[in-house]
């Protein structure tokens, strides 16, 4: 039986995961010294690992949209539910009790940001071959958006494309594009007019990852491991129907996008990176590293948990306004920017804490391991929008400042 | 509890509506340098019209029953216009004290005249070295062997000290801290005002003489009283933060937006742009933070005492960088005394430092998660 109503839906979402999906441990209490240490905020699998985890996320997925979870707010025809962002976050949280497999690889990007983008504005006979497949696991999208010339300034995209008839033909190079390497589509954004001022010449295009022309090059970030792509386009075709809105349109398009950004960034960081910012965890590496009486230190961790846990707060009423039905304000822009900044606090704290222990691998259990984290957190204050221009954005949108002469 | 957001929102239209009429900035700066403090006129006006004093005193003594979330709201606004009155020494120390005695009689007593705007009070806790600790305190408390106690000693920092009609005293007996009710006429009772670097908020030092006092609660039972006037009065002071915080903000923008240099105005400039953005960022947080502490302790939730102490440092930290940062984005003019923004910046100093200050709230913070 299914139903509408919070509560049942949620009793729905509970029985489903107790039959496919085990509950997780009890992540509160610390058990020092124990399990896997690692603080990998980015993937640092091998290949053969790695595909075999985006196989796991691909199949857990599919168990999900089987059973009526796969796409919670997506209209029916396209094999959504048809329930609200109510539902959605009521369904994540209640699978956060249990031990499912990561889906970001699907989920981040392609099923937060690139599905609601094709509902709105491609043609339906492509949201029928898309949609369906992204929402069933079978599909994996990425965004094609940042080019070397176009970071912040992401409307000087200078990839063209050029119109051959019911066709057009795509060349340029994107950059810093996630999951390119497991993507089946991406959606990419280009210049159809040089000539215009260049928000209005700008055409999105969903790209097949695997037409002729389209070459996929890994790029090494600072911590060792490979998680985002240089995608170089040469001579693609893509037929007209492929494109997003109109022709010089892509702003617009762009801009769905955009705001469908999840708070994947602002929100508490799943997985083995919470720990950063737990109060017990870093109350027993204190007490493990015998800085807990340091009274410098423990300023320090009071001023880090104290804006953590503010935090946090601010998430959890930016939920409770979308719950009672009411936009939310600036919250999560403002959370995004705080969770950028706590972890990498928090990261340069815990090595603090560790001293040498964190420059050296000395083999003892989480030590070494933070040197992960540590060399992540750059990452975090640059993408999804840099800490600048995300202080643009609010200072602007916000408080109404003016807008800065621009090019 | 007004659990909707349209009731609230009533509430606050109706607090900030108040708070144009009878505290605008020319009336705070009038009261800053008048005895008493507060004009007593308004004050009647809010409790008969607003009924703002018993709005979170229970029912059975004569209040409305509501809680930190309503008075989180009506605080917010205080804060916003340095509203001068004796609403926090009376409303958020005193009967908070008071209830947290769990003294039914003392309770029966007090709290019906507090409610109705007729008795204000106070608490008076810190002594000359301003601390909060339960182990510092030196007024000594005898019993007098017909059932009353006798107070001697000093206490310092006392708000609203000079004329509170009620004073609640935290002194030592050989049971350890406990509360005592004095009146404010008692005899060997004397009060001196105190010069403050916060003139809308007044402050006495009270000098005790074997002074006859009335015990709250039970005898030994202050240590625990203080921790939760703390806790509630340190939410009640936060939304008070984020109110002066968020209006040291719209100045700010609003200057910013305005205010020409270079030809442009000064707000299109990076530089000044993120700092308001910064300060952005400390309002919300300190809001989410207050409002958030307020709610779990309406909820009466396990949590409440470590979001009590998170809302008290955020929001003392937001509302000191919103204040110096809104003299920044005034320039000159933001120095000088015709100016409000130096009001708002002794407001946030004093307030942030009002229970003991940084080094002290993180190691209450870091206590109370048990590090």
């Amino acid at each position: 039986m299914t139903s509408d109503d919070p509560q049942d839906f949620a009793a729905e979402a509970r029985r489903f995961l107790d039959t496919h999906a085990r509950k997780a441990p009890d992540r509160a209490t610390v058990a020092w010294g124990e399990g896997d240490d690692s603080m990998a905020y980015f993937s640092s699998l091998p290949p053969e690992e790695e595909a075999e985890h985006v196989r796991r996320a691909r199949a857990w997925q599919r168990v999900r949209h089987e059973n009526g979870f796969g796409w919670i707010t997506g209209p029916p025809e396209y094999g959504g539910r048809g329930l609200t962002p109510v539902h959605e976050l009521l369904y994540a949280s209640v699978e956060s009790e249990y031990d499912v497999p990561d889906t970001g690889v699907l989920g981040v990007v392609g099923l937060g940001m690139i599905g609601p983008t094709i509902l709105a504005h491609a043609q339906p006979h492509i949201k029928e071959r898309w949609l369906p497949a992204m929402y069933r696991g079978d599909a994996i999208a990425c965004q094609l958006f940042s080019e070397p010339g176009a970071g912040s300034d992401l409307a000087s995209v200078a990839t063209r494309a050029v119109r051959e008839g019911e066709e057009w033909v795509l060349n340029g190079q994107k950059v810093w594009t996630s999951v390119a390497h497991h993507s089946q589509i991406g959606l990419a954004l280009t210049r159809t007019n040089p000539d215009a001022p260049k928000h209005r010449g700008i055409t999105a295009f969903l790209v097949p990852m695997d037409a002729p022309g389209v070459e996929v090059r890994p790029l090494r970030q600072m911590t060792g491991g490979t998680d985002f792509n240089e995608v170089f386009l040469t001579d693609v075709r893509i037929p007209d129907d492929h494109r997003l809105g109109e022709v010089d349109g892509g702003w617009t398009v762009a801009l769905t996008t955009l705001m469908n950004e999840r708070d994947t960034v602002g929100s508490e960081g799943a997985g083995p990176v919470a720990a950063a910012l737990s109060p017990d965890h870093l109350s027993a590496l204190m007490r493990a590293t015998w800085t807990w009486d340091d009274r410098a230190l423990r300023a320090r961790l009071a001023e880090l948990l104290v804006d953590a846990m503010a935090t946090r707060y601010l998430n959890t009423r930016a939920q409770r306004t979308l719950r009672a039905g009411t936009a939310p304000g600036p919250e999560r822009s403002v959370a995004k920017l705080m969770y950028g900044q706590n972890l990498t606090r928090a990261a340069h704290f815990v090595s603090e804490c560790l001293g040498p222990r964190i420059i050296a691998d000395t083999g003892r259990w989480g030590t070494y391991s933070w040197a992960e984290l540590l060399l992540a957190t750059p990452a975090l204050r640059i993408l999804g929008g840099t800490e600048e221009i995300m202080k643009n954005i609010l200072a602007e949108r916000v408080l109404g400042l003016p807008k800065e002469a621009r090019a | 509890m007004i659990t909707d957001d349209s009731g609230l929102k009533e509430l606050r239209s109706s607090v900030r509506e108040f708070m144009e009429a009878k505290s605008p900035e020319e009336a705070v700066r009038k009261l800053m340098e008048s005895e008493p403090r507060f004009d007593p006129e308004v004050w009647a006006q809010a409790s008969d019209q607003l009924r703002l004093p018993g709005l979170a005193i229970p029912e059975e003594y004569g209040g409305d029953g509501f809680g930190l979330v309503e008075l989180g709201v009506v605080l917010e606004e205080m804060g916003r216009a340095l509203f001068c009155a004796p609403f926090f020494s009376t409303v958020l120390l005193a009967a908070q004290a008071l209830l947290a005695s769990g003294d039914r009689d003392a309770c029966a007593r007090h709290l019906p005249g507090i409610a109705a705007g007729r008795t204000t009070a106070t608490l008076a806790v810190a002594e000359d070295d301003g601390s909060w600790d339960p182990a510092l305190i030196t007024v000594r408390a005898r019993s007098d062997g017909d059932g009353g106690w006798r107070l001697t000693g000093r206490k310092c920092f006392v708000i609203d000290g000079t004329t509170a009609d009620l004073v609640l005293v935290v002194a030592r007996t050989v049971a350890g801290p406990s509360l005592f009710a004095v009146d404010r006429s008692a005899t060997g009772l004397s009060a001196e005002p105190l010069p403050t670097l916060d003139a809308t908020r007044a402050m006495a030092r009270l000098t005790f003489d074997a002074v006859p006092a009335v015990l709250v609660g039970t005898d030994g039972a202050g240590g625990r009283v203080m921790a939760r006037v703390l806790d509630m009065a340190s939410v009640g002071l936060a939304a008070e933060q984020a109110g002066g915080a968020r209006r040291c903000l719209e100045m700010s923008a609003e200057y910013a937006r305005t205010r020409h240099q270079f030809g442009r105005p000064i707000g299109s400039f990076q530089a000044v742009k993120h700092k308001c953005a910064d300060m952005l960022v400390q309002v919300e947080l300190a809001e989410a933070a207050s409002r958030e502490a307020a709610l779990l302790a309406a909820e009466g939730s396990a949590d409440f005492p470590v979001a009590s102490a998170v809302a008290h440092a955020i929001c003392s930290k937001a509302y000191m960088v919103a204040a110096m940062e809104n003299i920044q984005v005034h320039g000159g003019i933001g120095f000088t005394w015709e100016h409000p923004a130096h009001l708002y910046f002794r407001r946030a100093k004093s307030s942030q430092l009002l229970f003991g200050g940084p080094a002290i709230y993180h190691e209450r913070l870091l206590d109370r998660l048990g590090i």
